[in-house]
């Protein structure tokens, strides 16, 4: 027989970035809170201990902090007519597990999306008419605006204390930051982070081709910092262990170093871990969660009542939960119909590696996750689509995150792999080679979505989430124009450059590195019959369900996720304090 | 957090260390009996000895790996070859690790070999299969070929063989051959540049090679200082200096 | 929806449902109940009995918590109200004798690990507060005694008795003659340190017999002027330049005594825990009390000269120029949160440069924390618990040695160098 506890006021399914922040929300507005987490507690002083955290095999490679795939993992397939079959190895995303999250070892680039991303279908139909967009590309909008979302941001960067130079205050274009970003009401908490040598001179180049590079929004304190929770960040040494690592100054923006001190000892909140949510539990009418049913470490069936419940446990596995509980219908390609699983999405990034003179010292291992300098002409919708034929963009950027030699001492396409020759080769590179990347958006399509695999299972007996996805043309294109853009840039430094650029017609490739920034699934929006949540993260089924994270995407930018991921977790949980508990119950009428 | 492993106040220890016998004759504190240190030697840990003996790899195995990494990371060139640096201690080593036995891999079924390649990795083998079963079905071929297993060969023939497993040209019943190489090729340059405490790059060899600092992760002083030649040597995680 | 509220309404009716049950003393009066009450709770913190009384994951003042002494383990004892196993049948005149004269309701002389000495010196009006927490505000637990450790005959307690008649003052009265009673922000100052703070119990050198070499200021230089505790050094805490408080103004020791940090330092090793414990939560007033009269201590006479920044071995060390073993193992260690310049980080990462721990003539706190690490308090008003690891597994005790010679050597420190055979000593004394 199941074990029960005591019913309370909110349960967070997943404790990362977005568990920590509604937590927050909900402690300060007197709830009592739970925090159930599957993995590990993960801290500074413990889990990123210095100098044992600067271990390229353990984290790099063998992925120390990332999810256990021999207990649960993804099926991949390229359409809805394929097999799926599981994603046995890391590869292309590197899903994150424990107290924290990937929020504890991320890189820290944190941007606002365009105004015209949160409106994407609308804004492209009026600007280039309903035709540009393809039959089958499924995009939508996020039901709602940039404006209403812009507070919300500054409060998530203000939490996170990120560093940067703004570029649009309050509609004024200011000098040194982002010339194209969407307006903001005050200046960055922090200012940039240094530029390392090889930022330096991407900053050079790109302003020789009349463009007005900015530093990379980071989520890494340029210097020490005290967030409005009394929370204090160490500033970043650019120690180049970054992304993969737990970050022992304290710098890194992560929830342990920006919210965690402050909540952790609160008397309204407790943390589980080692608790495995496997389903949402609903009441007799189906229209009322009732709270979650986890495994423990144990092994035992636990129900855990809760008044509200949130899913707050990655993309991926928000919308499992969501399948796995029955809570919505699911998404059938054929049909068109259902909206679990909908509105899948991801990333396409190219770059350029340019080779400067010998005799170049860029010192790679000076590295900052989220440092380095960035151009946005040819993101979003901030150029002509028209004659180019595709819609999207990428962010174009020399990110320099270290120098590690496994993973990060490249050699020319043209050099041997092994022997000799690639010693001599990595040798020569090391100190000359630089990377510009081009990171760039994916649009929704029809055909790809997300769903209950019918084959395999996780280790508790449990289906896993089955992916099929696959690019586009529309990407292609992005891709080869945006790269285009990224090389000739490296070209103003060398002519020493290697293209890295997806080629139409191949396939995604689940063993390359790509990013983990997977969206949608339970996207936001207006309008039920394409949405499963509202405007407000709010389950349009079930009142008492909220769906936290870039599952409410319902297509991907060209930025990283995470800042709009925080904002619309504060935006959401203002509503929720302010409406919501005062009223339980739909704060959208559908 | 808060300092969990000291158990507070055994200072007062002093204050009540009080003789019934001797209450008003000096009593000389001694530190006896007072803590349960670890009380290490004071040496810091050192990586292991050079004078390896494989845990995983028989002799046979263990010559091939030997063979092979001297070719993948020969003497010649810039820097320590594979062999000085340690690589084959690191690969068998990681045998005995959850990696080598493929325990951070989805290894359920059923699986499908066939999948096409963007699909990742579906085959049943852990790294220990794939060097077990690819180091006697090469040696196999080797003797077929040449009448000498791979170790036997001569240094250009060895390479001739690597190539050729790289290039999938050698069919091996037992593992791909791609699969053998790419593993192979793929430890071998983990055992170049991890830290040398999982017993490759020997005395940071791999790292003096590309002038990479290793575990120091601090450069706040070399930020501000763009081009400039950086002074120090590397660091290892167990405190190893150059 | 439970709110914590409720466990509020549940804590007060608790507490009027214990008024009915305990008998006062008669000159506490029961209209002001509930301020003394709260009064008490207040002076617990100040006080600190939580930290002897609790046990490692135990529940509040109900005892446990093992001491290590040469003579066996002592067990702290449940002070909680519970009549079969607290002190729920002590009237107020047995918790007075036992607080201020160390003798317990049985009649033994308890051991002085109970700071009686200092507490001999706490008012009455005072004493009938904490009486009134004790015994109306803490949930009775009940937790039998753990025997302590002690084989007989060493366990035999008379001769405490002698210790106790030697060395503890007479119990004070509420009208104190105090030297500065024209200064009552000294006079509550000093009351705070000496009386309930004992600060002394830690960082007052102690005689042939473990008594404290002085119990007040009045008792001479030796009061508060630094003495080794359970490995680690407890500074000195006079107006000393180099190795005092000489350095530090008042706002910086109140804010070190409230969050376990200022721009000088960081709490560690033991101090962690009474800022984490006591200090944090005493009020503004209290606070400047403290640190008015620590300022008020003259020198102990360990070195008056006004420090004096030097950058050479900063510039050194950023131009990579390791001339030294200590040196380099600084670099590889060390800089990486406390910079090659000795000045840390602000409120982040303490500086060594110039610091009063780092320039005590006794080295033992800087071996310790170099061997074992250690972490900030958390508190409301600072609560990061930034950690320094330890680094035991990684250095040699001749390393320890190199680096902390370094370090006490560098940025204008002067303190003298350290050798392994000391490191040696403090690392088979620790964990």
């Amino acid at each position: 027989m199941a074990i029960k506890k005591d019913k309370v006021d909110a349960v967070m399914v997943g404790f990362g970035w977005t568990g920590a922040i509604m937590s927050m929300e909900l402690t300060e507005a007197g709830l009592n809170v739970l925090a159930l987490e599957r993995g590990e507690m993960q801290d500074t002083a413990t889990t990123a201990k210095y100098p044992n955290i600067a271990d390229e095999l353990a984290y790099a490679i063998r992925g120390k902090l990332y999810q256990d795939l021999s207990k649960e993992t993804l099926t991949f397939r390229h359409n809805p007519d394929g097999f799926a079959v599981p994603y046995r190895q890391h590869g292309a995303m590197l899903l994150g597990n424990g107290v924290g999250g990937a929020g504890f070892h991320w890189n820290g680039l944190t941007w606002r999306p365009q105004a015209s991303d949160l409106q994407l279908r609308s804004h492209y139909e009026q600007r280039y008419g309903k035709r540009f967009i393809p039959e089958g590309m499924t995009i939508q909008d996020f039901g709602v605006a940039y404006d209403e979302l812009e507070p919300y941001f500054t409060r998530f960067e203000e939490v996170a204390g990120i560093s940067g130079k703004a570029g649009n205050v309050m509609g004024k274009i200011v000098a040194g930051g982002n010339r194209f970003e969407a307006w903001r009401s005050k200046e960055y908490p922090l200012p940039p982070l240094q530029d390392y040598y090889g930022a330096q001179l991407f900053a050079k180049a790109a302003r020789e081709l009349g463009h007005e590079p900015f530093p990379i929004p980071a989520a890494n304190a340029s210097q020490p910092y005290t967030n409005p929770y009394g929370v204090r960040l160490g500033p970043c040494n650019f120690c180049g262990f970054c992304e993969d690592f737990g970050c022992y100054m304290y710098a890194k923006s992560s929830p342990q170093s920006t919210i965690h001190p402050a909540l952790l000892n609160k008397p309204n909140f407790e943390m589980r871990t080692r608790c495995q949510v496997i389903r949402v539990n609903r009441d007799a009418s189906g229209k009322v969660a009732t709270g979650v049913t986890y495994i423990d470490a144990q092994g035992r069936e636990v129900e855990q009542p809760a008044d509200i419940v949130f899913l707050s446990a990655f993309q991926m596995h928000n919308v499992r939960l969501l399948l796995l509980s029955g809570i919505g219908q699911p998404y059938d390609p054929a049909t068109g119909e259902g909206v679990v699983g909908r509105n899948f999405a991801y990333q396409m990034s190219g770059g350029v590696n340019a080779f400067l003179p010998k005799g170049t010292q860029l010192n790679p291992f000076i590295g900052a996750g989220a440092g380095g300098q960035s151009i946005d002409d040819f993101n979003g919708d901030n150029f002509d689509h028209g004659p180019l034929g595709f819609i999207g963009g990428a962010n174009v950027r020399h990110n320099r995150t270290g120098g590690r030699p496994i993973g990060q001492a490249g050699a020319p396409k043209s050099a041997k792999k092994w022997g000799s020759g690639w010693k001599s080769a990595v040798q020569d590179s090391y100190q000359r080679m630089m990377t510009i990347v081009a990171q760039g958006s994916v649009m929704s399509y029809r055909d790809n979505y997300l769903s209950l695999d019918p084959t395999y299972k996780d280790a508790y007996g449990q289906p896993l989430l089955r992916v099929t996805f696959d690019w586009h043309e529309n990407e292609f294109k992005m891709t080869k124009y945006t790269v285009g853009q990224a090389e000739r840039i490296a070209r103003a430094l060398t002519d020493e450059v290697d293209v890295n650029v997806r080629k139409s017609g191949t396939h995604f490739d689940t063993r390359v590195y790509q990013s983990t920034h997977t969206t949608g699934g339970a996207v936001m929006g207006a309008d039920p019959k394409t949405s499963v949540v509202n405007r407000y993260l709010q389950n349009w089924d079930v009142h008492n369900v909220f769906v936290l994270g870039a599952s409410a995407f319902p297509q991907n930018f060209g930025y990283n996720p995470t800042g709009l991921v925080g904002a619309l977790s504060y935006w959401a949980a203002r509503a929720i304090r302010e409406q919501y508990l005062k009223s339980p119950g739909p704060l959208v009428q559908a | 957090m808060k300092n969990d492993n000291e158990p507070r106040r055994r200072f007062l220890r002093q204050a009540i260390a009080i003789l019934p016998a001797s209450a008003l004759t000096p009593v000389v504190m001694t530190q006896a009996g007072c803590s349960q240190s670890t009380a290490s030697s004071g040496t810091p840990l050192k990586a292991v000895e050079s004078d390896y003996v494989p845990v995983y790899f028989t002799d046979a195995e263990w010559a091939f790996v030997r063979a092979a990494v001297d070719e993948l990371i020969p003497v010649d060139g810039p820097g320590a070859g594979g062999l000085d640096a340690g690589v084959p201690e690191f690969i068998d080593r990681q045998m005995e690790t959850p990696y080598g036995h493929g325990k951070l891999w989805y290894m359920h079924g059923p699986f499908h070999p066939e999948a096409v390649p963007e699909l990742g990795y579906q085959l049943g083998l852990v790294p220990r299969d794939v060097y077990r079963h690819g180091i006697a079905a090469c040696n196999a071929w080797c003797m077929k070929q040449y009448g000498k297993t791979f170790p036997a060969l001569d240094a250009s023939t060895r390479v001739q063989v690597l190539e050729q497993l790289e290039g999938g040209k050698i069919h091996l019943d037992a593992v791909p051959a791609k699969l053998f190489f790419g593993t192979l090729l793929k430890n071998t340059k983990e055992g170049y540049f991890a830290d040398p405490m999982y017993g490759g790059n020997k005395n940071m060899a791999g790292w003096k090679m590309i002038g990479f600092p290793g575990a120091r992760a601090d450069f706040a002083d070399w930020v501000d200082q763009p081009g400039a030649r950086y002074a120090l040597g590397p660091v290892s995680v167990l405190g190893e200096q150059a | 929806m439970i709110t914590y509220r409720k466990t509020l309404l549940l804590a007060a009716s608790l507490f009027a449902l214990s008024r009915a049950c305990i008998a006062f003393a008669d000159d506490v009066v029961s209209a002001n109940e509930a301020a003394l009450v709260k009064r008490g709770e207040y002076l617990a913190r100040a006080a600190d009995c939580m930290a002897c009384h609790t046990a490692r994951g135990g529940k509040p003042f109900a005892g446990g918590l093992p001491l290590q002494t040469p003579i066996g383990v002592i067990y702290s004892t449940n002070i909680t109200p519970d009549k079969a196993t607290g002190i729920g049948d002590y009237r107020y005149d047995d918790f007075d004798r036992a607080l201020r004269h160390g003798v317990a309701k049985n009649g033994d002389t308890l051991y002085p690990a109970m700071p009686y000495p200092s507490y001999a010196s706490v008012k009455p009006t005072d004493v009938k507060a904490l009486y009134a927490y004790f015994m109306h505000a803490v949930p009775a637990v009940h937790r039998s005694q753990t025997a302590n450790e002690i084989p007989w005959p060493l366990s035999v307690r008379w001769p405490l008795a002698l210790w106790r008649h030697a060395f503890v003052p007479a119990a004070a009265t509420d009208q104190v003659a105090d030297a500065s009673a024209t200064d009552s922000q000294l006079a509550r100052g000093r009351y705070l340190v000496e009386s309930l703070g004992h600060c002394g119990a830690c960082h007052t050198s102690r005689g042939t017999v473990f008594e404290e070499k002085a119990l007040t200021d009045a008792g001479g230089s030796a009061f508060l002027s630094g003495a080794v505790v359970e490995q680690w050094f407890a500074k000195n805490l006079r107006s000393d330049m180099a190795d005092g408080l000489g350095q530090w103004s008042d706002d910086d020791i109140v804010a070190f005594l409230r969050s376990g940090r200022n721009a000088h330092s960081a709490a560690f090793g033991g101090m962690s825990d009474v800022v984490q414990q006591s200090t944090q939560y005493l009020n503004d007033g209290d606070l400047h009390s403290i640190a008015a009269y620590l300022k008020s201590l003259q020198p102990a006479g360990t070195g008056s000269a006004q420090m004096t920044y030097d950058d050479t071995a900063a510039k050194a060390l950023h131009a990579g120029e390791l001339t030294s073993p200590g040196a380099r193992i600084f670099v590889n260690n060390c800089a990486a949160c406390h910079r090659t310049d000795g000045k840390g980080y602000a409120a982040v990462f303490p500086r060594l440069a110039l610091s009063s721990t780092v320039n005590s003539s006794d080295p033992t706190s800087l071996i310790h924390i170099v061997l074992r690490g250690s972490a900030m308090p958390g508190t409301p008003s600072a609560p990061t618990s930034f950690a320094m690891p330890g680094f035991s597994q990684r250095l040699s005790d001749q390393q320890v040695a190199d680096v902390v010679s370094f370090i006490r050597s560098s940025w204008g420190n002067h303190a003298p160098s350290v050798n392994a055979s000391t490191v040696s000593k403090v690392r088979a004394h620790t964990e």
